[in-house]
């Protein structure tokens, strides 16, 4: 096989793939109408879309067949997800009603779920149908997720449950929030032990999810508060005590994915399709060329992470941060975002020379990508706590 | 990766390096003791002579720079001797070659021109490529420039004129001046990375050891994450690097691969090479700006390669007309190379 097809995912399998997703995604849209959007993984909610996208294969792809998923027996699920995912977010799909319980909800199950738990879940993960939010910030727990207060107390026949989560996204529209949550009194020297997860319906009484309205007037983000949410054993996600290892170990795919640079894409692609429809100065070309260049370099450095974790190896070392993935992944997390970031205004300018409809179309979607600009480089664990994970996790070479 | 290559390209690097402390300078001299250990270990022609691919050649011409090596091996191997076989001209088997690159409008039965900023123009034969718009003119000429000067980290470069009879020289292919240039982006490319871990290695260290303010300046949070950006910059251009390494093993630099590829790892290279100078000279303090000190020899050769072989907004041109002319610029950067390689 071709090294330079692997290490930009394009080898044979993946390629059929991607057209395979982008024929999908064509048609989805001619018939279905829908409108593509920046950000699209945390804004873009339609359940009809989820279910669809899963009929045609799309979703379930790390998850085994006997839960219901497609995961390839060769171990390449990941890689399968990483394609599907550019596509999704390239061309700005509505796929956030899945995306958490298929990115992280998954994974975390076929780590470290009970039997019962994953015949329970992973199917309707797989289908497209359950929707999830992750509970892990807290008012007085943001970057510093071990300051977590939420505490699970045990009785006879099973948990209470007692905290208050805060920018649990989709929160409102979710069948089930995995909580973080203390299991064990805070012990000073030992800070992230005591942990544990618990999988917690939404429906539950004792439960309040209020809305935390965007500054653009969007409501994504909800304030979840538990009084005394009874839970049985069979809502406990993995070991009790175990949960900080339980979801840091996570980290490595969540942090380094193709949403960690394409969030912008779509309009990105949009505007560089509209001008090269007219006459571009060479300035303007090299100021697109900039654009390529820089998301070409950090999608190599992304999919190369997405190979590690699937144990393909590379004909290169890892630098300066050896073999490590969750480093790796923190190093991509920070420098993807940032280019999002940046993409925000070089788009800006090159979108000055489009009119018309497009230019319209494309002047709406910058004004979005500008009110969730700030979010890239937060949601996920702040770039500059991933700066210090890089700057400690790098080695000489 | 070549795990005893790599080795023994740093325990030369090395020694070489340690040979010359206190005697780098402007200019820099050739570096015959480095020369003799390096084609003594068949390191000087190893792509030309020992079939080694790109991923060996990476090792080498990484390696060396990592160390500020002052020789010419990119130059002889990749370019010179390359060129030298396309045109089926002899050049010698042994010692550096260099080569010069000029465009040229050729009229009547002479070619002639000026070749400019020729790298080690005197330190062995100067392979000429001399390009026109439907051809590329190949001649072998004598060491030595009609200028002498030399690039911001001393590397001799000088103008090498040239008045050549047409039967002097081997008329070949404008394609195979697209080539050479390539080749001689990606080796920048591969060198540029070798000094960026210079940068790194000599930030990392000296942020262990300097003490200001009672603690060493690495325990410092503003100074951590300006090691983390640095190490980014870093492994940014290393990831785009090894891509143009392997479109090149896999599909020949005279592919469209290689062409997207070198083209791209240009761009994300030469636009680290700001940033990774700033903050190791940063971290480093006012020392480093200095002679004596060895930081410049890695931050001021990746200054002045990032300038050859087409600038970085040259590269980032050619790489947003490749975007624009696309029915859809995403398929540019995931999907298959299509297409011949554009002519320059």
């Amino acid at each position: 096989m071709s090294e330079f097809a692997a290490l930009r995912a394009d080898d044979a399998e993946l390629a059929g793939l991607r057209s395979a997703v982008r024929g999908f995604l064509a048609a989805d849209r001619e018939t279905f109408g829908w409108t593509p959007a920046v950000d699209c993984w945390l804004s873009s909610w339609d359940t009809a879309f989820s279910t669809r996208l899963a009929e045609a294969g799309f979703i379930g792809l790390t998850i085994p067949g006997e839960y219901g998923g497609r995961a390839p027996a060769d171990g390449t699920g990941y890689l399968h997800r990483y394609v599907v995912t550019e596509e999704l977010l390239a061309h700005g799909a509505p796929v956030g009603a899945h995306w958490i319980a298929d990115r992280q909800v998954a994974p975390g199950l076929l780590a470290y779920g009970t039997e019962e738990q994953r015949r329970r879940l992973l199917p309707r993960i797989a289908a497209g149908q359950l929707y999830s939010a992750i509970g892990m910030s807290e008012h007085g727990a943001g970057s510093d997720l071990a300051a977590v207060q939420s505490r699970a107390t045990r009785t006879d026949d099973g948990w209470l449950l007692n905290g208050t989560k805060v920018w649990t996204s989709g929160a409102h529209l979710a069948h089930q929030i995995v909580v973080l949550a203390r299991t064990s009194p805070l012990d000073p020297e030992h800070r992230h032990a005591g942990f544990s997860q618990f999988v917690v319906p939404t429906d539950l009484p004792g439960i309040t999810i209020s809305p935390i309205v965007l500054m653009n007037g969007e409501h994504h983000f909800n304030e979840v508060q538990f009084d005394d949410v009874r839970l049985t054993d069979g809502d406990v996600l993995g070991e009790i005590g175990a949960g900080w290892h339980q979801v840091t170990s996570e980290l490595g795919f969540e942090r380094s994915g193709p949403e960690r640079i394409l969030s912008t894409a779509t309009m990105l692609f949009e505007v560089v399709e509209a001008l090269g429809r007219g006459d571009v100065d060479d300035r303007t070309a090299a100021a697109v060329g900039d654009l390529v260049g820089r998301m070409i370099a950090l999608r190599q450095m992304s999919v190369s992470v997405a190979r590690a974790l699937t144990g393909r190896g590379e004909r290169s070392d890892g630098g300066w941060l050896g073999g490590d993935a969750n480093t790796r992944a923190a190093m991509v997390k920070d420098l993807g975002t940032r280019f999002e970031q940046d993409s925000v205004e070089l788009a800006a300018d090159l979108i000055d020379g489009v009119d018309g409809p497009e230019g319209a179309r494309l002047r709406a979607m910058l004004t979005v990508a500008r009110v969730h600009s700030p979010l890239f480089t937060l949601r996920g664990g702040t770039n500059e706590v991933l700066r210090g994970i890089v700057a400690r996790g790098a080695r000489a070479t | 990766m070549n795990d005893e290559l790599k080795a023994l390209v740093d325990d030369i690097g090395r020694r070489s390096f340690d040979a010359r402390v206190g005697r780098h300078g402007l200019p820099e001299r050739f570096d015959s003791d480095l020369w003799q250990v390096l084609e003594t270990s068949g390191l000087t022609r190893l792509t030309t002579e020992q079939g080694a691919d790109p991923a060996d050649a990476a090792i080498v011409l990484g390696g060396l720079a990592q160390y500020a090596a002052a020789v010419p091996v990119a130059e002889t191997d990749v370019l010179a001797t390359w060129l030298a076989g396309q045109a089926d001209l002899s050049v010698p088997a042994d010692g550096p070659l260099t080569v010069a690159i000029a465009d040229v409008d050729p009229g009547g039965d002479r070619v002639t021109g000026t070749a400019r900023d020729v790298p080690w123009p005197d330190a062995g034969p100067v392979v000429l490529a001399a390009r026109s718009a439907d051809a590329t003119f190949v001649a072998v000429l004598a060491p030595g420039s009609s200028t002498s000067t030399h690039n911001l980290a001393g590397e001799p470069r000088g103008d090498v004129p040239f008045d050549l009879s047409s039967t002097d020289v081997v008329r070949l292919s404008p394609g195979v001046a697209d080539e050479l240039v390539r080749r001689g982006a990606w080796a920048r490319c591969v060198q540029i990375v070798g000094t960026f871990d210079a940068a790194a290695r000599l930030t990392a260290a000296h942020i262990g050891e300097r003490v200001q303010f009672g603690r060493p300046l690495a325990t410092f949070q503003a100074v951590q994450h300006s090691m983390a950006n640095l190490l980014g910059e870093v492994e940014t251009s290393r990831a785009a690097t090894n891509l143009a390494t392997f479109a090149a093993i896999d599909h020949g630099f005279d592919s469209p691969e290689a062409d997207y590829a070198v083209t791209a790892a240009k761009v994300a290279v030469g636009r680290a090479v700001a940033p990774v100078t700033t903050i190791a000279h940063q971290l480093h303090g006012a020392i480093g700006v200095t002679l004596e000190h060895q930081l410049w020899l890695a931050t001021m050769r990746a200054r002045s390669w990032a300038d050859e072989f087409g600038s970085t907004g040259w590269h980032a041109t050619r790489l947003g007309r490749m975007a624009l002319a696309a029915d859809d610029p995403w398929h540019v950067i995931v999907g298959p190379v299509v297409g011949p390689a554009p002519r320059n």
